[in-house]
């Protein structure tokens, strides 16, 4: 073992007064063989093909063209969807983000006294996060019946979930100093969190909600997929039939959508902070 | 009236802060504790209103057995006590009323409390008590606007607003110049003398603690080693305090 570590060791280097040092080995050594096989090993499984993407990848170009110019007779039929794929997402962050506070409180380390309720609330909200929120959509789909609801619960969720780590990251670093002297004046401790800690954080909290938000629109456009309502519905409806122009018209509202919201939103969050 | 029988309070950790404290205080005593960092005058504030709960003896406020008490009965028996800190403890983001209003909290329902709702009755409490230390203008100003010394000055209203009988002051000017330090000390006295109310004030400035305490009680690595009227305090027993001569510039007059 030790003459093939000796085989790969780079050479000594021998400074002019005599004294002789000897380099570490690249990480690179093993690093690289294994990156590589993990690589060819990728291809072989996916059915990777360089040919495949030559042949067919200029049909890309082909649908981009299909869409342009955009059906804007078809947005009669956008506007629907898209009106309540914006109020899936706002609906589920305000669940959340509302759900989250609570739970923030009994999963923070300075406000929470028992371990145990924080390992409970904590165990469960990392075992609800591994759940993509397309899985989410999935599940209240099955419960809830197919539409805009068990989109709007799968956005509440998922939220929540995202919501309540964020925030109570932030009450673990809130200044105790007031909660001190509200304590000291006879308070409870739920009094003293709401008028000592959270008038430091309320303008974080709805930085937060807004970010939420912003992401949720998003992802409400993808839950329609899985029959989960909202502007998602129509796109694969669009895109099977191979009705370019309205699916142009579709990307296109989704786009001017998500700009305007996502600009609105940072607007609104450097005026909070 | 507040009773130290022996009182001892040794940490999880197993420093003992208090070695068998006895001391009593009358209404309307107005208390400077000094001694070195780390003697325990933090440790014996905060056992009078259990923030700190001591682990032997027996520690009396008017009659009540403190350590005795537990969930509401604590938080009621601490509406009687107010608190002010070195570093002032308020929202630095909120208004100064609503600093104040927050010592009104703890006599509201929760609902009214987590819904902001103030009555009358509490507002004027508010801004009757930054009358009294003279920054009522400041009333909707944000905390962070102003000046040290104002900031201390909006946490003695909030100690006020909660209308108690004992003001417990822990190093109230030591982050404040020499000149608002004595404004702030003033404000203490009036209220001490007009209201009647009981201060006792940890000292990190022995001759601020001179100059506006009636009483002085020195403490030593956890024990008293010295209790008695402020024109009393020489030399010798500052250097039995402080284990050494204190030279010119750590007073702050002269």
């Amino acid at each position: 073992m030790e003459r093939i570590k000796r085989l790969f060791l780079p050479k000594p280097i021998t400074l002019s007064n005599g004294k002789v040092i000897q380099p570490k080995m690249s990480p690179a050594i093993y690093v690289v063989p294994i990156l590589t096989f993990m690589t060819l090993y990728s291809i072989q499984l996916t059915g990777f093909k360089l040919a495949t993407l030559f042949r067919r990848g200029y049909q890309f170009f082909v649908i981009l063209d299909g869409m342009i110019p955009p059906n804007f007779a078809y947005f009669e039929k956008v506007w629907e969807p898209l009106l309540a794929t914006i109020m899936m997402s706002i609906l589920g962050t305000v669940i959340g983000s509302l759900l989250a506070l609570p739970a923030a409180y009994i999963s923070s380390e300075n406000m929470m006294k028992s371990k145990f309720v924080k390992f409970i609330t904590k165990a469960f909200l990392s075992v609800v996060r591994t759940f993509p929120i397309l899985v989410l959509a999935l599940l209240f789909r099955i419960i809830f019946g197919i539409g805009a609801f068990a989109g709007t619960m799968a956005i509440g969720i998922f939220t929540f979930t995202i919501m309540t780590k964020m925030f109570y990251e932030l009450i673990d670093t809130a200044d105790m100093g007031p909660f001190e002297a509200l304590m000291s004046s006879g308070a409870s401790r739920i009094q003293a969190f709401w008028v000592a800690i959270m008038p430091q954080l309320w303008g974080q909290y709805f930085s937060l909600v807004l970010y939420n938000f912003e992401m949720n629109i998003r992802n409400a456009a993808i839950l329609g997929y899985v029959g989960a309502g909202g502007i998602g519905l129509i796109l694969n409806e669009r895109l099977g039939w191979r009705v370019y122009p309205d699916v142009g018209l579709i990307l296109l509202v989704m786009m001017i959508t998500v700009y305007m919201i996502e600009s609105l939103s940072r607007t609104i969050r450097k005026k909070l902070l | 009236m507040i009773q130290f029988q022996n009182v001892v309070k040794t940490y999880p950790n197993g420093v003992q802060a208090l070695k068998g404290v006895s001391l009593e205080v009358e209404q309307g005593d107005f208390v400077a504790i000094i001694g070195l960092s780390g003697a325990g005058k933090s440790t014996l504030l905060r056992s009078i209103n259990q923030m700190h709960t001591i682990t032997e003896g027996k520690l009396l406020v008017n009659g009540v057995d403190v350590s005795s008490l537990k969930g509401k009965e604590l938080r009621r028996f601490r509406r009687d006590i107010g608190m002010v800190f070195q570093s002032f403890n308020l929202v630095k983001r909120t208004s100064v009323i609503k600093n104040v209003l927050a010592a009104r909290v703890a006599d509201m329902p929760l609902w009214m409390s987590l819904m902001g709702l103030y009555t009358k009755k509490n507002k004027i409490i508010a801004l009757e008590a930054l009358d009294q230390v003279g920054i009522l203008e400041k009333a909707y100003t944000r905390a962070d606007q102003l000046s040290g010394g104002q900031q201390q000055r909006v946490a003695l209203a909030r100690c006020l607003a909660q209308q108690p009988k004992i003001i417990l002051a822990d190093e109230p000017v030591a982050s404040l110049d020499p000149v608002t330090s004595n404004q702030v000390m003033n404000d203490f006295v009036k209220i001490n003398k007009e209201l009647n109310i009981t201060v006792i004030a940890n000292m990190h400035h022995v001759d601020i603690a001179l100059k506006f305490a009636k009483r002085v009680i020195g403490i030593k690595e956890g024990k008293i080693i010295f209790d008695g009227p402020s024109t009393k305090v020489n030399n010798q027993i500052l250097k039995e305090i402080y284990g050494r001569e204190l030279s010119d510039d750590e007073l702050m007059e002269h």
